[in-house]
């Protein structure tokens, strides 16, 4: 798997409690290509312990749990160690280490779908870990099942996401495994799962067995680790245990997260602060401090020396070449950016639905997704519909903007131009094999716009969200993930339309880059004076873009009102259960 | 994309797409689409390159071996099989693009319009196109030449109609796929109509599947017209094709093997390249 000349180091006995769960000393991985994904990280799992380790796209964390997993790619260039129970999971020939991954590691990943043997049923496939029925029975009851007896008889695909991903964690704790690495095992969940998912973590953890929980946000860290670990730029920013870390952070990275977070802090009206730049790239690391570059306390000697991490107290270490400069006064983000008055409310719509239904599927297959909603958005203001996933607030919004027909109702766009929508996967919204310079001018041609205008139109869009004019002539794949959210948004108020759909725009997204397209969305609905109708399931975003809110729950809504007076004074059971859901680290302090 | 981190990392998947693909494709493939490339170029200048008539005998009298006044020898009139044979690639091969060709065209323009429109016109355009595939190729050019007489536009009718049929349901699958993707959505919302959002947004999206089954179904389609030319279902004589000179030549199989074996060498060469071919075009998109 890695460099072949490294000798193998000897097979260790039966680790005794003394060896850490897991030991990774200097660890680099490359990948071909020149990616350097891990750049010298140090970090010891001690027993029974639960480490969060958080970090953004590309700063290396999965790519740390696979190593601790001895599942790096065979073309990855490895130096350093990563020593599961005594066992170098890096160096060590694979079937020493499939046999420690099988006696001393667990795996949960973020879609359990495609972890689990869609054609296999469910105590079978937890039995292959567990060795019996009767302890896979045991484990998925300890998972939180419901009913262990009835559903190891069924198929993956019979369960819901929630329950799949407990069958997961029922699978990586058989056998009470040393070290369980837990990869955004709750991301692709519902909030309210979320908090399930998170609350089993809690219960499970015991003296023996220790977790890595790999997360890009800080809340949900929170909730389940014991110590955080923060990596940026595939090395360790900080460590140390997660009330200080939250309370107080060290580095300037770490308060950055914390403070760009949608909380109860964020200000409706206003910008929150945000990261300037953009995220490394792994490809050509900086010289000196990978942070360096978006730091306000950044000096001279940061972009020229490698911050090494360093102990600060008993249980805390952080990685800043300023570190006793900065000492205890971290400072906040900054504000880089400042809005428009938010246009006046008129009593004209830009949106008018009454009586919309909407059914899938025909006979017995048949399920009504909308039952005769009724959904108004005035002229600039914006209404947040929030709902878990299955409410219909999604097929409700592409009704909106015209991608579905109801079959009953009518659905009343205002006077102007038609409405856009903003896409959950801003990447996969953009056609692969095109220039994003044709696509922009794909809707001024198709709205009559003269070929010479066109490309002084595209430019001044792209200039609007913060993009250079270069960007016209790469495709999707070309640009950042970053880039592309901003493309995509360009793309929908290139014609300013009355009405801004957003489908979940942030729910995908690491916080830094979240607090970007918020502010973006805040400040081009005030510019361009559009009205946007912004479906989430997040009510921390639902409670800073929206005016008004409207809970979704089986295909009607139950609750609407003012934002603020929703949150405050919830009336129906789902909005309360929504509310309840948030992971929110505010409320505990 | 943000959530997590992929397993190999997004700068990976990044790389020039051409570099990643060219290291995939093996020695013979390689050699197929080199070997396919010269055959091509045989086939457009076969009348500069063939050194006598194809028609004509020429001066060393019939059945000369190879090397006797002639590279590849003569047949049974005279005639050089050499120039023969160049023309024999030229028509076969000529034919075979043009069948393919026309069936993309004719199965793009079927599948795209039955996959966007769906509901009614799709189960018609589908139980259609069932029904072509159902009608046998070989059978069907026997009627044709029985009906329309001995000539390869015949010949080649007959196939052409029953080879659509393949990439009309390839298509479709594609389209279909691809309409489901959120980039259609964004299409339709930029206010694309049907015909450009078929050209634009969807299309190009299915020609890598279309390419790679072209590519691997030319040498079939190579067997089945020279298969057709040796049953005397091709061009009529003295026209020069690979089937009907192998057949010609199989009487004198013992006494003069030349004669038969050369046209039937290069239909093996024709057919084996273009497989070869087929799986390294396949090689290079299947990446994307």
């Amino acid at each position: 798997m890695l460099t072949a000349t490294r000798p193998t180091p000897p097979i260790e006995e039966a680790p005794t409690p003394s060896v850490p769960a897991l030991e990774v000393k200097d660890l680099h991985i490359t990948f071909p290509g020149g990616v350097q994904a891990l750049r010298g990280v140090d970090l010891t799992v001690g027993r029974g312990e639960v480490v969060g380790l958080v970090g953004e796209s590309g700063s290396g964390k999965t790519v740390l749990g696979l190593a601790a997993l001895g599942l790096l790619p065979t073309k990855a260039i490895v130096t350093g160690t990563a020593a599961l129970s005594g066992i170098d999971m890096v160096g060590a020939p694979e079937e020493v280490r499939r046999q420690a991954r099988r006696d001393h590691a667990g795996a949960v990943f973020q879609d359990p779908m495609t972890s689990l043997n869609p054609t296999m049923r469910i105590g079978r496939q937890v039995a292959e870990a567990s060795g019996s029925i009767e302890s896979a029975i045991d484990l998925l009851d300890r998972a939180g099942i419901p009913d262990p007896q009835r559903r190891i008889k069924q198929y993956p695909h019979e369960l819901s996401g929630g329950l799949r991903q407990r069958v997961m964690i029922a699978m990586a704790i058989a056998g009470s495994p040393d070290l369980v690495v837990a990869d955004e095992p709750t991301t692709a969940l519902d909030v309210t799962v979320q908090s399930q998912i998170l609350n089993l973590f809690r219960e499970l953890r015991d003296a023996t067995t220790s977790f890595i929980f790999v997360t890009h946000d800080l809340a949900v860290a929170r909730e389940v680790a014991d110590r955080i670990v923060v990596l940026y730029g595939g090395r360790v920013a900080e460590i140390g245990p997660t009330e200080d870390v939250l309370r107080a952070p060290t580095h300037p990275y770490t308060a950055a997260l914390l403070h760009a977070r949608l909380g109860r802090h964020s200000r409706r009206g206003e910008p929150l602060p945000t990261l300037p730049g953009e995220p490394p790239d792994p490809r050509h690391p900086a010289e000196g401090c990978a942070f360096a570059a978006r730091c306000s306390h950044a000096e001279e000697k940061c972009t020229t020396a490698l911050p090494v991490l360093e102990v600060t107290s008993p249980t805390r270490s952080v990685a800043c070449v300023r570190r006793d400069e900065i000492g205890a006064h971290v400072t906040k983000l900054r504000v880089i950016e400042s809005w428009p008055a938010a246009p006046e409310f008129t009593s004209e719509l830009a949106l008018q639905m009454r009586g919309i239904t909407k059914a899938f599927g025909r006979g017995s297959a048949r399920r009504v997704a909308v039952d005769a909603l009724d959904l108004d958005v005035r002229k600039g203001s914006c209404v947040a519909l929030v709902g878990e996933s299955g409410c219909g607030k999604t097929t409700t919004l592409r009704m909106a903007v015209g991608l579905e027909k109801p079959d009953d109702g009518t659905v009343e766009t205002g006077r102007g131009n038609p409405p856009q929508l903003v896409f959950q996967d801003a990447g996969a919204s953009l056609t692969p094999w095109l220039r994003i310079g044709d696509l922009m001018e794909e809707p001024l041609r198709n709205a009559g716009l003269p070929a010479k205008e066109r490309g002084q139109r595209v430019k001044d869009t792209l200039a609007l969200v913060g993009l250079p004019d270069a960007v016209a002539d790469a495709r999707g794949a070309e640009l950042s993930g970053g880039q592309r959210q901003r493309v995509a948004l360009a793309r929908a108020v290139l014609i300013p339309p009355t009405l801004l759909a957003c489908d979940e725009p942030i729910s995908a997204l690491d916080v830094s880059l979240a607090a970007v397209v918020l502010n973006l969305l805040g400040r081009l609905s005030r510019e361009l004076g559009m009205a946007m109708l912004f479906v989430t399931h997040d009510l921390g975003a639902a409670r800073f873009v929206s005016d008004e809110i409207a809970v979704m729950a089986g295909g009607i809504v139950v609750e609407r009102g003012a934002t603020e007076e929703v949150l405050a004074a919830p009336t129906n059971d789902a909005t309360r259960e929504l509310l309840a859901a948030v992971p929110d680290f505010e409320a505990a302090r | 994309m943000a959530v997590a981190d992929p397993i190999v990392f997004g700068a990976v998947a990044d790389r020039p797409a051409r570099v990643r693909r060219g290291m995939r494709m093996g020695v013979w493939e390689l050699g197929g689409i080199v070997v396919l490339v010269l055959i091509s170029l045989i086939a457009i200048f076969a009348p500069l390159l063939a050194p006598h008539s194809t028609t004509q005998p020429i001066a060393v009298g019939p059945f000369a071996a190879p090397g006797h006044g002639s590279l590849l020898g003569t047949d049974d009139l005279g005639r050089d099989i050499l120039s023969r044979t160049l023309y024999g690639i030229r028509s076969t091969w000529l034919s075979a693009l043009a069948v393919v060709g026309s069936g993309i065209i004719i199965g793009s323009i079927i599948g795209t319009v039955a996959a966007m429109a769906g509901g009614f016109i799709d189960t018609v355009l589908m139980r259609t196109t069932d029904l072509f595939l159902a009608l046998p190729g070989p059978v069907l050019a026997i009627v044709a030449v029985v009906a329309l007489g001995p000539s390869l536009p015949h010949t080649l009718l007959a196939v052409g109609v029953v080879w659509w049929p393949w990439y009309a349901r390839i298509v479709r699958g594609e389209v279909r796929a691809l309409l489901a993707r959120p980039h259609v959505d964004a299409a339709r919302l930029a206010g694309a109509s049907n015909f450009s959002l078929a050209r634009r947004h969807l299309l190009p999206g299915a020609f890598p599947a279309v390419l790679v089954t072209g590519s691997l179904d030319i040498g079939n389609l190579v067997l089945t017209l020279s298969g057709l030319s040796f049953l005397g279902l091709g061009a009529p004589p003295p026209t020069p094709e690979l089937g009907a000179m192998t057949a010609n030549g199989l009487t004198y199989l013992f006494g003069q093997p030349w004669v038969a074996l050369v046209p039937a060498c290069a239909v093996f060469v024709l057919a084996f390249a273009a497989n070869l071919a087929g799986d390294g075009v396949r090689d290079l998109l299947d990446a994307v």
